[in-house]
């Protein structure tokens, strides 16, 4: 699976293709628009990321040749300038996703997972599980080490969104936004309140732990070992 | 063309308005005067008519000669000619009169070798048809003299009452318009750092006293707006320096001698969180400039507020549970405005409101759908604010509890102030009230933007 970055910014371009191989994603980097451009019409890539201002040719250039040369290639902005219009603009021209700046890696690499996701239709899963941690998705029941465990509707959906992407770094910001729906900038620690009241439920009572807090970044559900 | 100043425009009025009323005044006194020389003329010519009548009513005699000249002598300034009925001049009183006067009947004026005279035809018998014309000459040009200094007079007059007026006129002009060139010279005095500056108001005319008001109201707004910009940039830094003085120390701190592969995580993680808090009000920082600019363009998408506040109390609950504060909604209404930017602003009323409530308190939230717009409030239980700091709490960077610090607290305190500039957005305003232990949020909202 290949992603190409066009991004001018040799500091930030260097550390999105380091985070991003050691993701486990095969990543190009480019630094100019002309190259980056030919190389997205190439159709070798599953996803593009691209900065807007760049020399050459600006992002959305590169968008509009990229869809107009019938390539659905999932399209992820970077972008310095938060105006409406600009996103508007990006949105209307067929980009998948955007990220302003200062973003967080984890958020970047959250959302490139959810892009990559989209297209690839997820099985019709019955139940999922880590460990002795065993959700029912029929039943909508919990169990860990053949204990039922009693969630709230959200508390459900918390978990199942941390089943589903095991290993993953989930930032606050990303929880909020698929498990309640909340799509702004919130200072509130409404998520940590909630990652602990889940962790009370699912991990106080046994030795393993499976929900981890990443500092600064996120909350990842997986196997450790102690 | 040059513009004329006010003063030099209202005296030249003055000037034009005494000229013009001074020239009408002497024009109408010059010829009332006049009229008068010619009835005084006519009343003496008149007179001297019947003596001469009488003198002459032998005219063949020769004592009439001698009653002519008697009759005469009296009055120098008197001459006559007798002219015969066929034409003939019959007599001159004097040989320096001019040849042809005026045959015309009755009164008439003659000019003749610089010598003015007012000149009475009349029949000398008034019962005989072809009865000698008798014409009398009076000098009258002393009267013209009169009449012409008099006239001179006039245009002097007026010369000097409009030049007189003109200088009064724009001493007057100048001397009521001082209180405008005060102004001036405040406003000119007026920048960033003398914005304290105001006109006397109780001086000023009350022409002018409003203006006055309205320009110390200005300036009190514009001082006001920059005290807090500048208050505004001072606390930016300020926010920063401690975040980044953070940053610094632990990083060169960590990098003077080796540590374990732990301590270097450590240091990281610990550094990831300064960089966090300060992109957050970074992006705070620049939400808030959009706002002040006018770039914060609410969408219009139809909502239910019930719904809305609901998620929103859902999304609050955990919070609220641990905290131990009862969450609960009452009432509805429909509007038009933009959702994520809505759900922003109640989450931040929502969130300071919890951290504000005692355990076992309570949060609520009440929509109240009127007429002509609808309220929402959002109160919570707990001490309550003093009203002093009501005014102060949407203020950027204020935080109503001194203990928390900036940089040590993960609320920046601009929370208050964005979802003011939201409310804002959408047409709206937002006050905070606190009474009997109560604090209450209450945003109004027109129903379509």
């Amino acid at each position: 699976m290949k992603l190409l970055i066009v991004e001018d910014q040799a500091k930030t371009g260097h550390y999105l293709r380091q985070g991003l191989t050691e993701a486990g994603f095969n990543t190009e980097l480019v630094a100019d628009g002309s190259t980056g451009q030919q190389l997205a019409l190439t159709g070798d890539y599953a996803l593009l990321i691209l900065d807007v201002m760049l020399p050459g040719r600006d992002g959305w250039q590169i968008l509009q040749a990229v869809r107009g040369a019938g390539l659905d290639t999932p399209v992820l902005f970077l972008t310095a300038r938060d105006a409406v219009e600009d996103r508007v603009h990006g949105l209307e021209l067929g980009a998948d996703d955007y990220l302003v700046k200062p973003f967080a890696f984890s958020e970047l690499l959250a959302r490139v997972r959810s892009l990559l996701r989209r297209g690839s239709a997820a099985p019709q899963e019955t139940a999922l599980q880590l460990a002795d941690l065993r959700l029912d998705l029929i039943r909508r029941r919990v169990e860990r080490s053949g204990q039922r465990i009693d969630l709230t509707a959200k508390e459900f959906a918390l978990l199942e969104m941390l089943l589903r992407r095991q290993g993953e770094v989930l930032p606050k910001s990303l929880i909020a936004s698929q498990v309640w729906d909340m799509n702004f900038d919130s200072d509130t620690n409404v998520i940590e309140v909630a990652i602990r009241r889940l962790r009370l439920k699912i991990d106080d009572d046994f030795p393993h732990k499976l929900i981890h807090t990443v500092r600064g970044m996120g909350y990842v559900l997986e196997e450790r070992d102690a | 063309m040059r513009r004329l100043s006010l003063s030099n425009r209202l005296a030249l009025l003055f000037a034009a308005c005494t000229a013009v009323v001074s020239l009408f005044a002497g024009v109408l006194f010059s010829r009332a005067s006049e009229a008068h020389f010619i009835e005084l003329d006519q009343q003496l010519l008149d007179g001297k008519l019947i003596g001469l009548r009488r003198a002459l009513q032998d005219i063949q005699s020769s004592e009439s000669e001698v009653r002519l000249q008697d009759e005469l002598s009296r009055q120098a300034d008197l001459s006559l000619r007798i002219t015969g009925s066929d034409g003939q001049r019959w007599y001159d009183s004097s040989i320096r009169l001019p040849k042809d006067l005026p045959q015309t009947p009755g009164l008439s004026t003659l000019s003749s070798d610089g010598t003015d005279y007012r000149v009475l035809n009349a029949p000398l018998y008034l019962d005989k048809p072809d009865s000698p014309q008798l014409t009398l000459l009076l000098d009258i040009t002393h009267h013209q003299h009169f009449l012409q200094r008099m006239q001179h007079l006039i245009w002097l007059t007026v010369g000097l009452s409009a030049l007189a007026t003109a200088l009064l006129g724009a001493w007057a002009a100048r001397s009521g318009l001082r209180p405008l060139r005060r102004m001036s010279a405040v406003a000119s005095g007026v920048s960033a750092h003398s914005l304290n500056a105001r006109l006397p108001e109780e001086n000023m005319p009350p022409e002018l006293a409003e203006m006055a008001h309205s320009f110390n109201a200005m300036l009190g707004r514009l001082d006001d707006s920059f005290q807090r910009l500048s208050a505004f940039s001072a606390d930016i830094a300020h926010e920063l320096r401690t975040p980044l003085s953070n940053l610094l120390t632990h990083t060169q701190v960590t990098l003077t001698r080796p540590r374990p592969i732990e301590d270097y995580r450590e240091a990281l993680h610990s550094n990831l969180e300064e960089l966090q808090w300060m992109a957050q009000l970074v992006n705070d920082m620049l939400y808030l400039a959009k706002a002040d600019h006018g770039l914060l363009m609410p969408k219009r998408e139809p909502l239910e507020l019930a719904e809305e506040v609901d998620l929103l109390l859902e999304f609050f609950a955990p919070l609220a549970e641990d905290a131990q504060v009862k969450l609960s909604r009452d009432g509805t209404a429909q509007m038009e405005g933009d959702r994520s930017m809505l759900r922003r602003a109640l989450s931040n009323l929502l969130d300071n409101a919890l951290r504000f409530t005692p355990a076992n308190g309570e949060v609520r939230v009440r929509i109240i759908d009127q007429a002509k717009g609808l309220s929402l409030a959002v109160e919570n239980s707990g001490d309550g604010i003093a009203e002093a700091l009501l005014p102060r709490l949407f203020d950027r960077f204020y935080r109503a509890d001194p203990a928390r610090q900036e940089g040590s607290s993960e609320h920046a305190g601009l929370g208050l102030a964005i979802t003011q500039s939201i409310i804002r957005a959408h047409g709206g305003q937002i006050r905070c009230e606190s009474e009997n232990e109560w604090t209450r949020f209450v945003i109004e909202l027109p129903k379509k933007n």
